[in-house]
């Protein structure tokens, strides 16, 4: 009987109160998507006269191929679209080789423990906690070392060496779960430190690789620091270059051409979200609630 | 030649010796139990002939080679482990073959090995499954079944029938037993239950704090323990000990045993001699196992080695078979086991019979035996 009581939706002041707290948050968040929204999808004029929140008089898609392919980006007007292509030529190959290095690591951190393995584990972390801005100089000069300085394999360098304590961390903590008597069970079998690897941990590792890909795509893909910092002329993600073409100050301002470029870079982490984000949260929570 | 030989092998954690000189040798074909409380050093000792772990010193042998050193594939073992351990992103059959795979067997004969396992474990209908769509009991035979695929020369059982339940454990005690005889393969198995430990084993090695305690025959350990640890640890219930004070009469030694009411009785010690002089009116400690105290059996009631007495029931725990009469001696409670039917009522006297035949006494300092 209690149960049925309890189950049953009711409609108290709490949950109205609850209800309504929860809808103002979701508006308040929403907001300035929708304008950017409807503002790419506007003419100039129709921005001028009209208010931020009405709806285009006509839906127009001229904004988002300006945007795309001919609008100014300091003195070239080539759109983002060759910078779009930076940044997955950058987060791409930075995003998969960090999580594989992840995965090694958290699996030689948790079942081949080495003499001071707690200790180079806690140095890793400390990784996690090290500002950008400390790193920028010394690491200009190491790429100017290796002859990786303004180019993409350089700033994909960057991120795989950034992203590392992160990856090690998610994947040291998911290992940990994984009971060691499956390594010990492979070694009798005759099994190595890499067929073990490639037979048996990855096998049960996607959860946490896709908790680690979108964690990683997020962050090499919106990073604009290291891309400000490291890329030549040819080379800037898209972040650089939404910015260029926002600030390029040349005649009016079209913030419809403004929005479409903002829209087409927050585009890829958005549908990693969409497609992924359920694995998300069940990956974050997999060695929480399993012994 | 030996199937296994452990050689006074140590093994020290950081400044705790776990394995304190363990001296080990089995036949081919032998069922060794390793049996002892948690933290007595057998699972680590398991590991060390797997080599799961290395040893601190000392040599140990399988099938006449040393395999010290050996990394544990080259040991030519097999395991089988508490929690299973299959590899849950295999089915069964990848599972059972997946040794046979690494040692790069050809195809066709792994399928073959898998059918014959799978036979002889009767798991064929599971081959295909996954380890997460397997039952507790499945999931142990099919463990079972990737040990056995290999054909090693020596098999390692880390506590297998711990998870399972009651019933279930007693069913696959019978199993294992049954296939020990049908293949006579080398086993060695950990376990802290003593039952497990009597009805497998060929011989058992009970261990305490990182030592062998005694190793022998599951009944030399029975009926002859070497200590009041061996003698408390195995045997359910337990072994009553009863301290006492040894006299001597005519060359005939006894014990000593008042009842709650102040009734005196001497317990006759057939097989007691001269060595036990120097104690004589000192304390010592009595062994008797439970079913040796019995109601009063008339034919068998007068031999020499049989003394009778009666004291109050204090506590009976029916079993079935059997009641468990609790009553006390020297002001110790001391287990008996009756009849039923001959059970007086509880808080009322009973008459009781001891075997004495198999009576042993210790030393209540070092809790050695004396007799």
């Amino acid at each position: 009987m209690a149960e049925l009581t309890l189950n049953k939706p009711r409609f108290t002041l709490g949950r109205v109160f609850v209800y309504a707290t929860l809808l103002v948050g979701v508006l308040f968040y929403l907001m300035p998507l929708l304008v950017m929204l409807l503002t790419s999808f506007k003419s100039m004029d129709d921005i001028r006269s009209g208010n931020l929140l009405a709806l285009p008089d006509v839906f127009l898609f001229d904004a988002w191929i300006k945007a795309w392919s001919s609008a100014c980006t300091g003195v070239a007007c080539e759109g983002v679209k060759g910078y779009f292509w930076n940044s997955i030529l950058i987060t791409v190959p930075a995003v998969l080789i960090s999580t594989f290095l992840g995965a090694l690591n958290g699996y030689v951190l948790t079942k081949w423990k080495f003499r001071g393995s707690d200790l180079f584990f806690g140095l890793m972390l400390f990784g996690c906690f090290i500002p950008f801005q400390v790193v920028i100089l010394p690491m200009a000069q190491t790429l100017g070392w290796m002859g990786l300085a303004n180019t993409i394999p350089g700033l994909v360098f960057v991120h795989i060496v950034y992203g590392m304590s992160f990856t090690t961390l998610f994947f040291r903590n998911f290992y940990v779960a994984v009971p060691t008597e499956l390594i010990n069970a492979a070694r009798i079998d005759g099994a190595g430190f890499f067929t073990i690897f490639w037979r048996i941990i990855l096998p049960l590792s996607g959860p946490i690789f896709v908790v680690c890909i979108i964690w990683q795509f997020t962050q090499v893909w919106n990073d604009f620091l290291f891309g400000v910092v490291y890329s030549g002329g040819d080379t800037k993600p898209i972040t650089v270059a939404l910015n260029n073409l926002v600030n390029t100050s040349t005649g009016v301002k079209e913030y419809n051409v403004d929005m479409a470029a903002a829209m087409i870079a927050a585009l890829p982490t958005l549908v990693v979200y969409v497609l992924a984000g359920k694995y998300f949260v069940r990956g974050l929570t997999a060695g929480a609630v399993k012994g | 030649m030996a199937a296994l030989d452990i050689q006074n092998v140590k093994k020290t954690f950081g400044n705790v010796d776990v394995l304190k000189g363990i001296n080990l040798s089995i036949k081919d074909g032998e069922f060794l139990i390793l049996v002892g409380p948690s933290g007595c050093g057998k699972s680590t000792l398991m590991n060390s002939i797997a080599g799961l772990e290395e040893v601190t010193s000392g040599d140990i042998c399988i099938g006449g080679g040393a395999v010290t050193h050996l990394p544990p594939k080259d040991r030519d073992i097999a395991m089988v482990f508490q929690s299973y351990a299959l590899y849950p992103s295999m089915s069964v059959r990848d599972n059972i073959a997946f040794a046979l795979e690494i040692r790069k067997v050809p195809k066709a004969e792994r399928m073959a090995e898998v059918e014959r396992v799978a036979d002889l474990l009767q798991i064929s209908h599971l081959l295909d499954r996954k380890p997460s769509q397997l039952s507790g009991g499945q999931r142990q035979r099919v463990a079972m079944g990737r040990a056995l695929a290999r054909q090693p020369k020596i098999y390692l059982f880390d506590e297998p029938l711990s998870n399972l339940d009651a019933k279930l454990r007693v069913e696959m005690r019978t199993e294992i037993k049954k296939l020990h005889q049908r293949l006579k393969t080398t086993i060695v198995y950990v376990t802290h239950d003593q039952i497990e430990a009597m009805t497998l084993a060929d011989r058992i090695a009970v261990m305490k704090d990182g030592i062998v305690q005694q190793f022998g025959t599951p009944q030399e350990i029975y009926d002859n323990p070497a200590n009041m640890f061996v003698a408390g640890f195995m045997g359910s219930p337990a072994m009553n000990f009863l301290r006492c004070e040894l006299t001597c009469g005519d060359g005939r030694y006894a014990v000593r045993a008042t009842t709650r009411d102040g009734r005196e009785y001497a317990l006759p010690l057939v097989h007691a001699d001269s060595r036990l002089q120097s104690w004589v009116g000192r304390e010592v400690v009595l062994g008797i196992r439970p079913e040796l105290i019995t109601h009063v059996i008339p034919h068998k009631a007068d031999a020499d080695s049989v003394a009778r007495f009666s004291a109050r029931v204090e506590v009976a725990e029916p079993t079935g078979p059997d009641t468990l009469v609790l009553v006390e001696l020297n002001g110790q409670e001391v287990d008996c086991r009756v009849d039923p039917r001959e059970q007086a009522p509880v808080g009322t006297d009973m008459e009781f019979m001891v075997d004495m035949s198999k009576a042993v006494l210790f030393d209540p300092e070092t809790e050695q035996r004396l007799l």
